[in-house]
């Protein structure tokens, strides 16, 4: 319904106009009722009573007519006189001629002088009735009576008392509507200030107050939730914006790091390039730039290595390739690739491992990994000379790394966000540690993909530190049967994962392998060169292939004990050469390991599937070549 | 239109008798009229008939105009639902049955023995005939058939004169002579 527009702005005028449109509705529907119920009763009254009063002066009347007494006549209808409202009437005799004649203002002169017909008439505020006069049966005549209707004066004064009532009515109702509707129109006002508050303010701290418990006090319930969800999802909005806005200026600073990091390296390495290019330059010269470079490279790799690490995170893509380990050999080949760095600083290193045997369900590679990142934080942390424990041990079902130090220590409100990506706890330029600020991150994240915890501890800065990782072992973790039966095909294969001796230091297990037999095939010819020394020069027998079908025939003559094959090849590539080479009774036993300069989760899968034992991706260090060679003793 | 209504509408329509002999004759006839309806006002006792069907009986001494006139007026008509019948009656007959006695004006003086006589309504044509013993005395006022009523006379008779009746009267002796 379209209503006027002062109507459509106010509940209250609603409400106002609705009690007096229904109250004058209903008051209009009575008055006409009683207006038109007295029209008629008035007619009917007035008639009756004018025929009355014609009966009595007729019968009055009668013997006047019967013995002519006009002077009597005239008397009997002077009593009208009586009777303010009959304004003339008059005696007709039988043969209808006037007899006699009334008017009360004695103007008698629109008398009519004879008169036939019988009847009643209203006309406009004029009554004239017409009846016989009969005595004894006998017509005596006729007698008139002409009336004032008075209808008008009637209903005028009928009309000002029903306008006076209705216009008290009106009143009452509009003063008790007007009462009433604050139950109604106050809640409503609540809901709609509020509404307006929220709108003008942006304030969704504002809230509707409940005065009723009718449909309005619902709407004021589902306001107040909305505002509360409102003003929820907006906080939750500008925290993470916030959050992203940090994200974002630590990936900033990450860059900034991460080039400063990579272009660190790049000036010793070429320095030493330019000692060796040098006329001149002796043995004992090169040897040194050799070293130069060779750790500088290292330091690239592993940055590079964060690098790809923090791309499967962000990409969702890290995964772990869960296996049945032996506790102790994880360990082992973390200590031995901290090794260097211990030595480098000095720190005095105590280790605290279980019994050899205790496996456990993990991701080796990864495993070590977390323990590495832990032991470097502590040694590059940790003033020259430092003291760190590192213990394991299963205990509640629970395997418990510990790395504890007596270095630099966190400040409280750091111990959280140093897991943080792209966190670096000291951000000045002078710092003395290097690093991308990934390790912790992705160190927590692997422990959890574990299933497990990682927590930081610090009495506070310069208190030392100690960094907790929990592992649930239940159901997994136990003795080795021994039998080579249990878990996954590398877990139970003797040559790739030998239960460790508790040799008294870890570090000294390395390059006491026996020789081997080893393939390399790989189109990029330099790798393969330099690869092919390396292992010669740790005393393998080592034959080199270019293209994929060279080495499958290489493969059948040779019989070597592993074979390094890439994967993008021309010829055949690395995928179909592990499987024929597992399709030959003379190859099956070979143990195939690919590499490649993709690392992904699913190129890993990939070669599994083709048959490969294991996937290491470019560049090959010297230690991770001598790692896996060690596990072929 | 019968001629008793004629009669009293044409001396009502002129409020004149005339003159001359029609005036006379007029006169006659308005007197009939009179007596006929003088019936319908006065009240007569319920002994003064045998049965309800039994006729009003006027009778009419002295004045053969008139009864000749009321005879016509009352013939085939009814008064209070009685049959009306006119005698001529001698001065000195029985009155037995006779319920009015109209009295022309030369036998008015023999009036007095009737008086106190139940049931029989005297009227005469006569001056001072009330004084003497009549009811209702017919007179002619401004050329006009009045009359002049003693109730009280009439009430010793066990007859009740309609005050209907007496509101037309001329005038009302109240005392008895």
């Amino acid at each position: 319904m379209r209503l006027p527009g002062f109507l459509r702005r106010s509940v209250r005028r609603k409400v106002t106009a609705l009690v007096v449109a229904t109250t004058l509705a209903a008051l209009l529907v009575t008055a006409l009722a009683l207006v038109s119920y007295n029209v008629h009763d008035y007619r009917q009254s007035k008639l009756a009573e004018m025929r009355t009063q014609a009966e009595i002066i007729g019968r009055a009347s009668a013997p006047a007519l019967t013995f002519a007494d006009r002077k009597e006549a005239t008397r009997g209808l002077a009593m009208l006189e009586a009777r303010p409202d009959v304004l003339q009437a008059a005696l007709y005799a039988a043969d209808g001629t006037l007899f006699a004649s009334y008017a009360r203002d004695g103007d008698s002169a629109d008398i009519p002088v004879r008169w036939a017909t019988l009847g009643e008439w209203i006309e406009q505020d004029r009554l004239d009735l017409v009846s016989p006069i009969v005595e004894d049966g006998q017509r005596l005549g006729t007698i008139l009576l002409r009336a004032r209707y008075g209808l008008r004066d009637r209903l005028l004064a009928y009309l000002v008392i029903l306008g006076t009532v209705m216009a008290g009515a009106l009143g009452a109702a509009v003063l008790l509507s007007a009462w009433l509707q604050r139950a109604v129109t106050e809640p409503i006002q609540g809901v709609a200030d509020a509404a307006r508050r929220v709108v003008d303010r942006r304030d969704f701290s504002v809230r509707a107050g409940r005065t009723t418990e009718d449909e309005i006090g619902m709407l004021a319930d589902a306001m107040n939730r909305m505002l509360a969800d409102l003003e929820r999802e907006i906080r939750e909005r500008r925290d993470a914006e916030e959050a992203l806005r940090v994200v974002d200026r630590r990936k900033d600073e990450f860059l900034a790091t991460l080039a400063h990091e990579l272009r660190n390296p790049l000036a010793p390495i070429r320095n030493a390039l330019h000692l060796m290019q040098a006329p001149g330059s002796d043995a004992r010269v090169n040897a040194e730039a050799r070293a130069i470079i060779d750790r500088q490279v290292r330091q690239m790799v592993r940055l590079v290595d964060d690098l790809l690490e923090v791309s499967r995170i962000t990409t969702g893509n890290l995964a772990l390739r869960r296996e049945r380990v032996e506790l102790r050999s994880v360990a082992a080949a973390a200590l031995e690739a901290v090794d260097p760095i211990m030595r480098e600083h000095g720190h005095r290193l105590t280790v605290d491992l279980p019994p050899i045997g205790l496996l456990i369900d993990a991701d080796p590679t990864r495993l070590a990994q977390v323990f590495l990142n832990l032991l470097n934080n502590a040694a590059k942390f940790t003033p020259q000379g430092g003291r760190i424990d590192f213990s394991l041990e299963v205990k509640d079902g629970e395997m418990i790394g510990r790395v504890r130090d007596n270095g630099v220590g966190i400040a409280a409100d750091m111990l959280d966000p140093i897991f943080e990506m792209f966190a670096q706890a000291d951000r000045s330029l002078e710092r003395t540690t290097s690093g991308l600020g990934v390790g912790l991150s992705l160190s927590r994240k692997l422990i959890e993909l574990h299933g497990g915890r990682l927590e930081a501890r610090s009495a506070g800065p310069n208190q030392g530190a100690e960094f907790t990782v929990r592992i649930p072992a239940a159901g997994a973790a136990g003795r080795d049967r021994g039998d080579g039966t249990a878990g996954p095909r590398f877990a139970s294969s003797p040559r790739l994962v030998p239960a460790r001796d508790a040799s008294p230091s870890p570090l000294a297990t390395a390059a006491t392998e026996k020789k081997c037999r080893v393939l390399v095939v790989d189109d990029n010819q330099d790798f393969a060169d330099t690869l092919g020394h390396m292992l010669k020069s740790l005393g393998h027998e080592v034959r080199v292939e270019h293209d994929g079908l060279a080495g499958l025939a290489a493969a059948r003559t040779f019989r070597p004990d592993i074979a390094f094959l890439d994967i993008g090849m021309p010829g055949l590539n690395g995928y179909d050469l592990a499987r024929r080479l597992r399709a030959f009774d003379s190859t099956r036993g070979v143990v195939l390991i690919a590499v490649t300069g993709w690392g992904q989760a699913n190129d890993r899968q990939r070669a599994y599937d083709a048959g490969f034992d294991d996937h290491v991706v470019k560049p090959l260090e010297m230690d991770r070549l001598q790692s896996l060679l060690g596990r072929m003793g | 239109m019968r001629t008793f209504h004629r009669l009293v509408v044409l001396a009502a329509a002129t409020g004149l008798l005339g003159t001359g002999v029609a005036r006379a004759q007029m006169e006659h006839e308005v007197k009939a009229a009179h007596l006929f309806k003088f019936l319908s006002y006065v009240d007569w006792p319920a002994a003064a008939f045998e049965g309800t069907r039994d006729p009003f009986v006027i009778g009419v001494i002295d004045a053969e105009e008139v009864r000749a006139s009321l005879a016509d007026i009352v013939r085939g008509r009814e008064a209070r639902g009685r049959p009306v019948e006119v005698r001529r009656l001698e001065s000195g007959d029985a009155t037995e049955g006779v319920h009015v006695l109209f009295i022309g004006r030369p036998a008015s003086e023999p009036l007095l023995r009737l008086v106190g006589r139940p049931a029989l309504l005297l009227v005469t044509e006569a001056e001072g005939a009330l004084d003497r013993g009549a009811m209702i005395n017919l007179m002619l006022v401004d050329d006009r058939v009045r009359f002049e009523v003693a109730p009280q006379v009439a009430e010793r008779s066990g007859l009740h004169i309609s005050s209907r009746l007496l509101v037309l009267a001329q005038s009302v002796r109240t005392v008895a002579p």
